[in-house]
């Protein structure tokens, strides 16, 4: 079975976001950065199914800076058995450039399947995946919680509002998962070694620049100091009219 | 002609009000653009298109019938590429939008700008839009053409404004959709969990009795929320530990977050500081969880909390 | 009826037959030529050097072919669970890093001036500098910036760094340490696998390097099952930290003595500018204090409020806290030998800290090399055995390490009888440069010292400058899963007073007393090993679990 799991490296989720000199980017420096933790569910699927079916192969694709090839590793050091970066300094916010390159990387590779994670923790986009597959024409499903995969065909499950949908597609197919489609493995000691000889090939990703234009990244306004919108149950109302139409929550 | 697209989005037939929110988004382009709003509305039943015109749409579209009233990706992204030659798209960023958008995006090879908070012309389409978790913030111009922006539900605040309204019946194309749903099934487990849940009802010792804790289940179903728990009370065996809001800060991020009859006093404030917004309840004025939240009401809880499970239901009907 | 409490009279043993195995490895076995255990100055410069030795001897013919090294660290990243003041003395960066200038290093500045003050509650009184204190030529750095990079270096010299993989026990045949074996993950409250369980696996090594920092507890089974002596007893103090962004810059390090400790308890304050907006704030006390009460994380609250520190706070924000314990014994508590058949015993953990300069970092980084050419010696011999490994023995002997160390031996030994009498000892040291008062100063366990009931202040309340512990383990970067299992080991017979006791001793409050008994929190451990020294017994958890520091 061949499987390919495109990656993305962000920023830890408990990180501190400091913004750069420039004010259109976020200081890099001292940041830890991770695999995505969505990504994490999409190599995992592929390396059961992998497991599943005896025999194949999980290629971990990723577009990004060079410190993206120790996110491969740590898909590789998973069990993933190699990994292709396509190098670019920073991504563009707009992610059809991303799909693009990612597709062309795809289009040949004859995968029965192909994975990421629904939307990656920093731009929360929630996009490359699923254009990926409308580039490539390929059946999508997008957030899934639970995939099953025989003979050519898979089943997939995802939330909606009210209740739980069942799709079923033929492959090849892309989907995109969500937390709860599997338990990530932790790489084990010996993965982690392995890891370093498995093969990664560095390509340069070549992006256009895409249809948005960073005019400033900024910090969101101070949460404002609490109040007390009033005492007991005649309050209620109170606190919904602030609920609706300050916080707009409701 | 720069004439913006808004997809609108019904359930069951009938039209969400956060389409409401989509249509004033477009209309601000439209306007900047000095084009029109043409609201496209698939799988909707007859008339849902009346009334659109209040909020800005000079035309609207209404494509396919039932048969089309469930969500299927594929055959609504063909519809939407299709309907026309749109350089600005609008749809709001439901879970359906979240999934259409992209595709729609992809079709047009438009760039997409997601989960916007505000939009504006000024010389050309300017959006923000929160990124790492809310911990920043873009404002970002838009320079391609086509475009498609998916506006946050909730960030927009409808207004009216008065277009002549006409509604034209488009042609829809019977296709296979790539991925066919087969069916929709009831959710297996009842129970929110409350890490993931977007809204989160939370009880302390403030409840005296585990029985009370009844309160705060009917207030959890009326706002769709999950029932979280202090770690008193957790500790007391009062409820699961799996109702358990961490201790030791691990971050638990709804959208909003009622702390009922809990001091905060230790080991809660920690963990919910990363909530949108914090609703506190305590009878104590002094309470510390006074001091983290947005919102407060002092009072007692066995009065307030009826009070408020029943307003809630009535926002939800209306 | 309250009494007086001694700490060892209910603190449980190490559960040695727990940590020092008498068995073959396993089948989950990973094969390294050496194992560095932790991944701290001392076990990533070691780590290094002995790369680079390697990798110098194979230009040539005859070399001795592929070494695999391998580091272990028990957080889930490099830094996350290391934390010092700190001023750092370059000279063994520098010597590791021969081909490299000071402006290469990961550093914040230079030290620009420095002050000491002796506070009392409103003042503080400016006092001369102690030569020991000087820190001319030094600089002011982050040691999870230093560890980081310190990681990266190793990781492109082919080092093979394993973040989230705690070592928990020795795996040792006659007298010799074959290796380890690490933590498993994914068990619930009670010892039962979850889902994502993963198995203890065993590291096989020709030498394992301990480096694991304060209070290593295979350092200390080790010792233990070795029975291997030294002068004195090690003494620990506990050192509670936050970072802060300054509302205004300090333009120098500070360090203070007095107030707001009370007078028999010993150490101090420190107060240094990472960059001149960024400070790193402390106090530090030693564990031997007779009070049942004292609670260095409230009286560090306490001190924030002072006029000497507030005016830099007010305003600024809390990034991270902290905090760990540091041995401060000294050159008498060394152990007898730092060697053994296929072990090493590196840095923090074989007690090289120099209080009265209050430095470890260069010297955790110097015996790091020191044990990396000793290694280098014994694999090319083909012989790591206690004798050829105790090359590692002579080479810090003969080095500053030990010169540094042997001048100030008595120093913090002399605090152990209060404030004023030590001070005046500690003066006469230093101007006979070590020798009065001539012979060793004789040195109490913590855990010996009774404590009494008293030394206890309140928490101030209602200051923004304020943390509470949770608060503040919160800002620890601690998320560690609340089912975890227990790790802590708690003695029988704890009394209402010992639960006191440990409840202001844990800075993390992982000790709580509720209806006169004690209440363990064990997810809210940072690892500081203060319980280990006078409580609980501390073992090692799952890899990741505890704090995730990211500028301490």
């Amino acid at each position: 079975m061949k499987l390919a799991v495109c990656v993305k490296r962000v920023p830890d989720s408990e990180a501190r976001i400091k913004i750069g000199a420039d004010g259109s980017a976020i200081d890099g420096s001292g940041v830890k950065f991770v695999l995505n933790p969505y990504d994490e569910y999409a190599v995992e699927e592929a390396l059961k199914l992998k497991e599943a079916a005896g025999t194949g192969e999980v290629v971990v694709i990723s577009a990004g800076p060079d410190a993206a090839q120790e996110t491969i590793r740590t898909a590789l050091a998973m069990g993933a058995d190699r990994g292709v970066l396509l190098r670019c300094e920073t991504l563009p916010l707009d992610p059809l450039p991303v799909a693009k390159a990612l597709a062309a990387e795809l289009r040949d590779g004859s995968f029965d399947l192909v994975l990421f994670g629904k939307m990656a923790i920093d731009d929360s986009s929630h996009a490359v995946g699923t254009m990926v597959a409308e580039l490539l024409e390929l059946p999508c499903v997008s957030a899934v919680a639970h995939l099953s995969v025989t003979d050519g065909s898979g089943t997939a499950e995802r939330e909606v509002e009210g209740g739980v949908e069942v799709v079923e597609f033929a492959l090849p197919a892309v989907v995109t998962a969500d937390k709860g489609l599997n338990e990530p493995r932790y790489p084990a000691l010996r993965g982690i070694m392995m890891a370093k000889k498995k093969p990664l090939e560095v390509k340069e990703a070549g992006l256009e620049a895409g249809g948005l234009e960073v005019v400033s990244l900024s910090h969101p306004p101070e949460r404002k100091a609490g109040r007390i919108v009033g005492e007991g149950a005649e309050a209620v109302p109170a606190l919904i009219e602030a609920l609706k139409n300050e916080a707009k929550v409701l | 002609m720069p004439d913006v697209l808004a997809i609108l989005e019904q359930r069951g037939g009938t039209l969400k009000k956060v389409s409401h929110e989509t249509l004033t988004a477009a209309r601000h382009l439209a306007d900047g653009l000095n084009g029109e709003v043409h609201a496209l509305l698939i799988g909707a039943a007859e008339g849902s298109g009346d009334g659109l015109g209040a909020f800005g749409a000079d035309k609207v579209l209404l494509a396919g019938d039932e048969g089309l009233r469930d969500y299927q990706a594929d055959r609504y992204a063909a519809i939407a590429a299709s309907a026309g030659d749109y350089p600005v798209v609008v749809i709001a960023a439901t879970a359906l939008g979240k999934d259409l958008a992209p595709r729609v995006a992809a079709r047009l090879s438009g760039a997409l700008a997601a989960d916007v908070t505000e939009v504006r012309y000024e010389g050309g389409i300017v959006v923000t839009r929160p990124v790492y978790a809310g911990k920043a913030v873009y404002t970002l111009k838009v320079t391609g053409s086509p475009c498609v922006l998916s506006v946050r539900p909730n960030a927009i605040t409808p207004e009216q404004s008065e277009k002549a309204g006409t509604t034209d019946t488009m042609k829809v194309e019977a296709a296979e959709p790539r991925a066919k749903t087969v069916e929709v099934k009831q959710p297996e487990k009842a129970a929110l969990d409350v890490a993931e849940a977007s809204v989160v009802v939370s009880g302390g010792r403030g409840l005296k009795e585990p029985e009370n804790f009844g309160l705060l289940e009917d207030l959890a179903g009326a706002l769709g929320a999950a029932v979280g728990a202090s770690r008193a009370v957790v500790d007391a065996g009062w409820r699961p530990h799996a109702e358990q809001v961490g201790q030791t800060g691990k971050v638990v991020s709804p959208n909003l977050y009622f702390a009922v009859g809990i001091s905060g006093a230790i080991q809660h404030l920690a963990g919910i500081r990363t909530a949108k917004t914090i609703v506190a309840i305590n009878k104590d004025p002094d309470a510390p969880i006074f001091k983290v939240a947005d919102y407060g009401i002092v009072g007692d809880l066995f009065e307030v909390v009826p009070k408020l499970t029943e307003e809630i239901r009535k926002v939800r009907e209306g | 009826m309250t009494g007086p409490v001694r700490p060892a009279a209910i603190q449980a043993a190490l559960p040695s037959e727990r940590v020092v195995l008498q068995e073959p490895p396993g089948e989950e076995r990973i094969d390294l030529d050496v194992v560095f255990v932790g991944a701290g100055p001392a076990g990533l410069a070691g780590a290094i050097e002995l790369a680079r030795l390697v990798r110098g001897d194979n230009e040539s013919s005859g070399g001795i072919g592929e070494v695999s090294i391998g580091v272990l660290e028990k957080a889930a990243a490099l830094g996350e669970h290391n934390l010092s003041g700190a001023v750092v003395n370059p000279r063994a960066l520098r010597d590791l890093f021969p081909e490299l200038a000071d402006g290469d290093f990961p550093f914040g500045q230079p030290v620009p001036k420095e002050s000491l003050y002796l506070l009392s509650q409103r003042r503080a009184h400016r006092l001369p500098m102690p030569p020991s204190m000087h820190n001319k030529g030094n600089y002011v750095a982050s040691i999870c910036e230093i560890v980081r990079w310190l990681g990266e270096k190793a990781q492109e010299l082919g080092v093979d760094v394993f973040p989230g993989f705690p070592a928990g026990a020795l795996l040792t045949d006659g007298d010799r340490v074959l290796g380890v074996r690490t933590v498993p993950s994914g068990l619930d409250r009670d010892g039962n696998p979850t889902s994502t369980h993963m198995p203890a696996a065993d590291i096989v090594a020709k030498v394992t390097a301990l480096s694991e920092g304060t209070r290593g507890m295979l350092t200390e089974a080790y010792r233990e099952w070795q029975r291997i002596p030294a002068a004195n007893p090690q003494v620990y103090a506990l050192g509670v930290k936050e970072l802060w962004e300054l509302n205004r810059p300090l333009d120098r390090v500070i360090h203070t003595m007095g107030w707001p400790l009370p007078r028999e308890a010993f150490g101090g304050s420190f107060m240094y500018p990472l960059e001149p907006n960024v400070a790193a704030l402390g106090l530090v006390v030693g564990l031997d204090y007779p009070y049942r009460d004292l609670d260095v994380h409230v009286l560090l609250q306490r001190m924030k409020l002072h006029p000497l520190f507030r005016p830099f706070l007010e305003g600024g924000e809390l990034i991270e806290w902290g905090a760990k314990t540091i041995p401060e014994g000294g050159y008498y508590a060394w152990p007898e030998r730092l060697s053994g058949d296929g072990v090493l015993l590196l840095g923090d953990a074989a007690g090289f800290v120099d209080v009265p300069s209050l430095k470890g970092i260069h010297y955790a980084v110097q015996s790091g090399i020191f044990a990396a050419r000793a290694i280098f010696q014994a694999l090319k011999a083909d012989d790591t055995s206690r004798a050829t490994l105790g090359e590692y023995d002579r080479l810090v002997h003969g080095s500053y390490i030990r010169d540094d160390l042997y001048r100030t031996r008595n120093m913090r030994l002399a605090f152990k009888d209060g404030f004023i009498r030590g001070g005046l000892k500690a003066g006469l040291m230093t101007l006979t440069g070590g020798r009065f008062p001539g012979r060793k100063i004789p040195m109490h366990r913590d855990a010996d010292v009774q404590r009494y009931a008293g030394g206890s202040v309140p928490l101030p309340a209602d200051d923004p400058l304020v943390v509470s512990k949770v608060d503040a383990v919160f800002k620890a970067g601690n998320a560690t899963r609340d089912d975890i299992p227990t790790h802590l080991i708690v003695g029988t017979d704890v009394s209402t007073d010992a639960a006191e006791f440990y409840a202001h001793l844990c800075p993390a409050g992982v000790y709580e007393v509720a209806d006169g008994r004690l209440v363990v929190n064990p997810p809210n451990c940072v690892d500081c090993k203060a319980t280990d020294v006078v409580g609980p017994r501390w073992t090692p958890r799952e890899g990741g679990a505890g704090p995730a520091y990211k500028r301490m």
